[in-house]
C-alpha cells in the first residue's frame, strides 16, 4: 500500500541539475491523442479539496468515520507520515509543490497513457524519487528478488521502470510517466526532434483550446471524430433514432455530438462551485432539418427559465416544437411508424377525433418544462410506504380560449379509462374533484382512504393524485394536486414578470441536492431492502452503502446545466455547487 | 426399478441406524442436506458427521427457536414489495430466505407446495396476493395438508389463478373443482365429470372481491350433492373432507412427496408405499410423513442416492450455500427463470414437470453459464462467492488438496483434477459435473 501510494504520488529521478526551460506539456503529447486532460492550475483544485470546509465535510462520510478500524487506512496513514518526515514538509505542501506547475494526462491510440506533472520544487521531486527507488529496491531485497528497477538512456534522457511495464523519466522539474515504454519514447522523441509535431500544434486541439476561457483551471480535449468510432458510443448516439422520447429530450445534443469533430471542456473553480464549460464544433445543425424542432431560430429564442416550487428536487426546461417534432416523425423514427400510428389513433380518442399534429400539438408553444418535487402528505391520511416525488409537465398554449376545454376533456377521459381498467381488476378508482386555488379552478382526482387500514403505511397509489390546471395560457399536468397548486403559483408569478427565454439555450436543467437528500432519506428503508436483494448485501452493508449515497448527495447544493448554440459553437455549461457546511 | 419393486416396506421405512455395512458418511450427510435443504456448507457437513443422522435430522425437522423471529423479519421484507404488479422482487426475497433461513426444510417444502398448488403471477398480476399465497403455503408446509387445502381454496391468488373469482349457483365454476380433485387431491382419473360438477356446486357462493375472499350466501347452492357415494347439502369444507377420505388422495400426495424427497427416477411399488399412505391418511400430518421418509433406511440407501435431478433453484443455491456467500438474488431469480424455474410463474396449473424436463442441451449450457457467472470474480454477481476464502477457512483443517476439498464439499466423492488446473477451473468442473446436477 505504501509503495502504491508512493508510486502514485510520483516517480522522480535524477539530480536536480540545471533548470531547463521546458516546452508546454501538450507539445510533448502525440498529436493523435484522443483525450487530453490538463490542469494548468492544480492548486485551485487542491486548495478547494484540502480546505477546512472540505475536510469538515469529509468527516461526515460514514466510511471516513470508521477509518481507524480499517487496517488499509492505517497503513496508508503510516506511509503519509513517513513521507512527511522524509521530505520535511506536510503532505498538503508536498502535493502543492510537486504538482503546482501543471498536470497533463493523455490517452492515445493503442492504449497508451501519458501523465506529465510539473513540480514547483525540482529538489523535492528528486528527493521523493530517491525515496521511492530505495523502497522498491529494499522491498525486492526483502522478498529475495533481484533489483527490479531498470534504467536506460534514450535521446539523452534516463528512463526508469519499476516493473518493466511502466516507464518514467524526469526532465528538469517535469515528471513524465507512461504506462508503456514506447509511450515514453514517443514523448522523448517529440521533445528532441523538431520534425515531430505534438498535440499543441494540432489544428483541432488548437481550436478547442481557443474555445476554452483563459481563466480555466483545467481543460479536457476530446477527439470526437475518433472517439465516435467506439462501437458503444456509436450505438448510444443511434439511440435517439430508435426511441422517440430520447429523440425528443436529447434532440440538439445528440445531433451536436454526431456533427462535432472535437470537444473541449474548461474547468473553473470558484469558491464552492466547480463549473464545466463544454464546447463542440457543431454549429452546422440545419434549423430546417428534422432535428430543427429543438433549435431556437431567432436570437432571443430559447428555453424558458426553470420553474421554482417549494421542495423542488429537479426541473427541466426544453425548447422543443412538438408540432414540428411529431410532423417529422417519419424522418426521425422511420422504424417506429406503426407504433406511432397506434399512439396517434389512441390520442384521437382522448382528443375527440382531432388530428394530433395539426389540431393538438400545433396548439402548444415550443416549450416543455418538467418539475419534480417533494410531496407533502396529509398527516390525517398517512404516508405511503414508498414516497415517490411529485412530477409535473408544464406547457403554454397558443389559444387557451379554445384549447383549455379540449385538454380538460382529454384528461377526464384518461382518468375515466384508468378507473375503468382498475375497476376491471377489482381495484379502487379515482374520484374527481374541482377545487379552486388562487382563483384558478383546476381538476384533480384522488383515491379514497375510507377502506385503507389506518395502522399501516398507505399503499403506493397514494403517491398519485393527478391534476390538470389551466391558469393563464399554461397547461399544467401534475401527478399530485399539491404540486399543481405550487405550479399555479409559479406560473402566475412568471406571467406577471413577462419572463424572457434563455438566449439560444435549448436545454436547461437544475437539481437541488438538499431536496434530493430529503427524498432519499424518506425512502431509506425501501432503498436498503432493494440493495440487499440486488447486491446480495447484508442489511448492515446495505445501510452503509445507502448512508454513503445520502452523505454524498448531501454534499451537493445544486447542479445546473444549460445547453445551446453560441458563437457558432454548441456550448454546454454544468455548474456543481457544493454544500460543505 | 426392480430394487424399488422388491423392497421390504418394514426395512425401508425403519429408521436408518449407521452400521459397518451402512456407515454414516460424508456422502450420506451431503445427500440429506441436498434433499432436506438446499445443500450444505463445510461446517454443516462436519457437524452432521459428528452428530450422526438422528440428531442432524432432528435439527432439520425441529424449528429452531429463532425461526419465528427470522420469519417475522422476512415477512416484513416481503411486505416491501408493496402493491406492485410484478413479483420479481418477491421472488428475490424468497431466494434470499431459502439461503438464510434457520429451517431450510420448511422452505424446501414450501417450494414443493408452490409447484403443487401452482399459481402464476402471470395471471394474478399482484405481488401482494402472491405474498399472501406463499405465506399461507409456508404456514402449513410441514403442517396439516387438510388445513392447507381448506385454506388454499379460499386464497385470492389461487382463485384468480384458477379463473375462479366467481362461483355462482346459476353457473358453478368447474375449473377450481377439477383442479382441486385432479391435481390437488385425488389425482388424474380418480373422479368422473359428474363428481366434478357436483363438487363445483359446493363451491358456489365463493367470490374474490377487491382482493379478498368473500362468501355470498345467496349465490351458494345449498341443495343436495352426490359425491363418492355420499349425499348431502355439502359445502366446500365438506367436499374437501370427502376428498381426503378417499384413499387416492393420500396415495397421490405421498407419491409426490416421495418423488420430491427420495426418488423420482423409479416409481415405488404399492406395497412399499402402503404403510406411509395409511399413516398419512389418518390425519394428513405432513411433518410426520416427511420425518418418516427422511429418517428411513430407504432414504439413505443406494436406491435413493442421486435419484433426482436438481431443479434450478437447488442447483444454484447449492453452490451459494457451499461457498457461504450471498449473491444478488434479483439477478439469480432472473437467471433461474431462464433455466426454466421462474418462481411465482409455474408454467401450468400442474406446476413444473421437473425430472428430466429440467435437463436438455440448452439448459445444461445455461446451468454451466450460471455456474461461471456465480464463480467469476466480476460480472452480474460481483464476485460475491469467494472460493479461495473458503479454502483458506477450511482447507487446512480438511488437510487435503484444494480440488479434493471442493469435491468433498459439493459432491462428497473422490475426484482427480486435470493437471495444472486452477482452483477456479477445478471448482467449475465440479459444479458442472453430472453428479452435481443430481440431488
Amino acid at each position: 500500500m505504501v509503495r502504491q501510494f508512493l508510486c502514485l504520488c510520483v516517480v522522480l529521478c535524477q539530480t536536480a541539475g540545471a533548470v531547463e526551460s521546458l516546452a508546454p506539456q501538450t507539445q510533448w503529447i502525440p498529436d493523435n491523442a484522443v483525450l487530453c486532460v490538463e490542469l494548468s492550475n492544480p492548486k485551485a483544485l487542491i486548495d478547494m479539496l484540502t480546505s477546512d470546509t472540505a475536510f469538515g465535510a469529509l468527516q461526515k462520510v460514514p466510511l471516513y468515520q470508521t477509518r481507524n478500524t480499517n487496517p488499509k487506512f492505517k497503513e496508508f496513514l503510516t506511509g503519509v507520515k513517513f513521507l512527511e518526515a522524509a521530505l520535511e514538509t506536510s503532505w498538503k505542501t508536498a502535493i502543492r509543490k510537486l504538482t503546482g506547475g501543471g498536470i497533463t494526462l493523455a490517452v492515445c491510440p493503442d492504449d497508451l497513457v501519458i501523465l506529465m506533472v510539473d513540480a514547483e520544487d525540482a529538489d523535492l521531486l528528486t528527493r521523493l524519487h530517491n525515496i521511492v527507488l530505495t523502497m522498491v529496491r529494499t522491498e525486492a531485497d526483502n522478498q529475495g528478488h533481484s533489483d527490479r528497477v531498470a534504467s536506460a538512456e534514450y535521446l539523452g534522457v534516463t528512463g526508469w521502470s519499476f516493473d518493466g511495464k511502466e516507464a518514467h523519466a524526469i526532465i528538469g522539474h517535469r515528471l513524465i510517466f507512461a504506462n508503456k515504454p514506447e509511450a515514453l519514447k514517443t514523448v522523448l522523441e517529440l521533445r528532441a526532434r523538431a520534425d515531430k509535431v505534438g498535440l499543441a500544434s494540432q489544428v483541432r486541439y488548437r481550436a478547442a483550446r481557443e474555445a476554452t476561457a483563459p481563466d480555466a483551471a483545467g481543460q479536457v480535449y476530446a477527439d470526437l471524430a475518433t472517439l465516435k468510432q467506439i462501437p458503444d458510443l456509436a450505438a448510444a448516439l443511434e439511440q435517439g433514432r430508435a426511441n422517440p422520447l430520447a429523440g425528443l429530450l436529447f434532440a440538439g445534443i445528440i445531433e451536436s455530438i454526431r456533427d462535432a469533430t472535437w470537444m473541449s471542456v474548461g474547468l473553473h473553480v470558484q469558491h464552492d462551485t466547480l463549473a464545466f464549460r463544454a464546447h463542440l464544433d457543431s454549429a452546422n445543425l440545419d434549423p430546417k432539418g428534422p432535428a430543427g424542432f429543438a433549435l431556437p431560430g431567432k436570437p432571443n429564442e430559447g428555453a424558458l427559465p426553470n420553474l421554482s416550487v417549494p421542495g423542488g428536487i429537479a426541473s427541466l426546461s426544453f425548447y422543443r416544437d412538438l408540432f414540428r417534432f411529431y410532423g417529422a416523425k417519419d424522418d426521425l423514427f422511420p422504424e417506429r411508424t406503426s407504433g406511432l400510428i397506434f399512439f396517434e389513433n389512441m390520442m384521437g380518442i382522448f382528443f375527440s377525433g382531432r388530428d394530433l399534429t395539426d389540431e393538438v400539438l400545433a396548439e402548444t408553444l415550443p416549450e416543455i418544462r418538467f418539475v419534480v418535487a417533494q410531496q407533502q402528505y396529509d398527516p390525517a391520511l398517512g404516508t405511503p410506504q414508498v414516497q415517490i416525488p411529485a412530477f409535473g409537465l408544464i406547457l403554454r398554449l397558443r389559444d387557451e380560449q379554445t384549447f383549455d376545454i379540449v385538454a380538460e376533456e382529454a384528461w377526464q377521459k384518461a382518468v375515466g379509462l384508468v378507473n375503468f381498467t382498475r375497476g376491471q381488476q377489482g381495484m379502487p378508482g379515482l374520484i374527481i374533484d374541482r377545487p379552486v386555488h388562487n382563483d384558478t379552478k383546476f381538476t384533480m382526482a384522488y383515491f379514497s382512504t375510507a377502506t385503507v387500514d389506518k395502522d399501516t403505511n398507505l399503499p403506493t397509489r397514494f403517491n398519485i393524485r393527478p391534476a390538470i390546471a389551466l391558469p393563464h395560457n399554461y397547461l399544467i399536468l401534475s401527478s399530485t394536486d399539491g404540486l399543481a397548486r405550487d405550479l399555479i403559483d409559479a406560473v402566475t408569478r412568471e406571467a406577471q414578470q413577462a419572463v424572457q427565454p434563455a438566449n439560444q439555450d435549448h436545454t436547461l436543467a437544475e437539481l437541488n441536492g438538499q431536496a434530493l437528500t430529503a427524498i432519499l432519506r424518506a425512502n431509506v428503508r425501501a432503498m436498503v431492502t432493494q440493495n440487499m436483494v440486488e447486491k446480495g448485501n447484508t442489511e448492515e452493508e446495505a445501510k452503509n452503502s445507502i448512508d454513503l449515497l445520502i452523505t454524498l448527495a448531501q454534499f451537493v447544493d445544486s447542479v445546473k446545466l444549460s445547453i445551446g448554440t453560441h458563437q457558432s459553437l454548441t456550448r454546454a455549461e454544468l455548474a456543481l455547487k457544493f454544500n460543505l457546511d | 426399478m426392480d430394487t424399488q419393486q422388491t423392497l421390504d416396506p418394514n426395512w425401508a421405512w425403519a429408521p436408518y441406524r449407521p452400521s459397518t455395512e451402512h456407515p454414516w458418511t460424508l456422502a450420506r450427510a451431503g445427500h440429506l442436506y441436498r434433499r432436506a435443504a438446499f445443500g450444505a456448507n463445510w461446517t454443516q457437513l462436519q457437524q452432521a458427521l459428528v452428530h450422526g443422522p438422528r440428531k442432524t435430522i432432528d435439527g432439520l425437522l425441529t424449528p429452531p427457536a429463532d425461526l419465528a423471529a427470522f420469519n417475522r423479519t422476512y415477512d416484513d421484507y416481503d411486505r416491501s414489495v408493496g402493491s406492485s404488479e410484478s413479483a420479481d422482487e418477491l421472488r428475490a426475497w424468497w431466494l434470499r430466505r431459502m439461503l438464510l433461513t434457520p429451517c431450510p426444510l420448511l422452505e424446501k417444502m414450501t417450494l414443493f407446495w408452490h409447484s403443487h398448488f401452482a399459481v402464476s403471477n402471470g395471471v394474478v398480476k399482484s405481488a401482494a396476493f402472491m405474498r399472501q399465497y406463499l405465506q399461507l403455503i409456508r404456514s402449513q408446509a410441514l403442517g396439516s395438508f387438510h388445513t392447507l387445502v381448506q385454506d388454499m381454496v379460499h386464497d385470492p391468488a389461487l382463485l384468480i389463478g384458477m379463473d375462479a373469482i366467481e362461483n355462482r349457483k346459476s353457473r358453478p365454476n368447474e375449473s377450481l373443482a377439477r383442479t382441486l380433485i385432479e391435481d390437488f387431491t385425488l389425482g388424474t382419473g380418480a373422479a368422473t365429470d359428474q363428481d366434478i360438477r357436483q363438487a363445483a356446486r359446493a363451491f358456489t357462493g365463493n367470490f374474490v372481491r377487491r382482493g379478498r375472499f368473500l362468501f355470498i350466501e345467496r349465490e351458494h347452492d345449498d341443495g343436495d350433492k352426490q359425491l363418492f357415494g355420499q349425499t348431502g347439502p355439502f359445502t366446500d369444507k365438506d367436499v374437501i373432507s370427502i376428498l381426503l377420505e378417499q384413499p387416492a388422495t393420500a396415495e397421490h400426495i405421498v407419491h409426490k412427496v416421495y418423488a420430491w424427497l427420495l426418488n423420482e427416477a423409479s416409481p415405488p411399488s404399492d406395497s412399499l408405499m402402503a404403510p406411509l399412505t395409511r399413516s398419512f391418511a389418518r390425519d394428513y400430518n405432513m411433518s410426520r410423513l416427511v420425518e418418516t421418509m427422511l429418517r428411513s433406511n430407504l432414504f439413505f440407501s443406494e436406491a435413493c442416492y442421486r435419484q433426482r435431478i436438481k431443479c434450478p433453484v437447488e442447483y444454484a443455491l447449492g453452490m451459494v450455500q457451499g461457498l457461504e456467500g450471498m449473491v444478488s438474488t434479483t439477478q439469480l431469480a432472473t437467471d433461474l427463470a431462464a433455466l426454466g424455474q421462474n418462481l411465482f410463474h409455474p408454467p401450468t396449473l400442474r406446476g413444473w414437470p421437473g425430472k428430466e424436463a429440467w435437463i436438455n442441451q440448452a439448459t445444461l449450457i445455461q446451468r454451466a453459464n450460471l455456474a461461471h457467472a456465480l464463480l467469476q470474480g466480476s460480472g452480474p454477481y460481483q464476485g460475491k462467492l469467494d472460493a479461495r476464502a473458503i479454502l483458506e477457512k477450511y482447507a487446512h483443517t480438511a488437510n487435503q488438496p484444494d480440488a479434493q476439498f471442493f469435491a468433498d464439499l459439493f459432491l462428497q466423492q473422490a475426484m482427480t483434477p486435470a493437471s495444472g488446473e486452477s482452483i477456479e477451473q477445478s471448482l467449475y468442473d465440479i459444479v458442472t459435473s453430472p453428479e452435481f446436477n443430481l440431488a
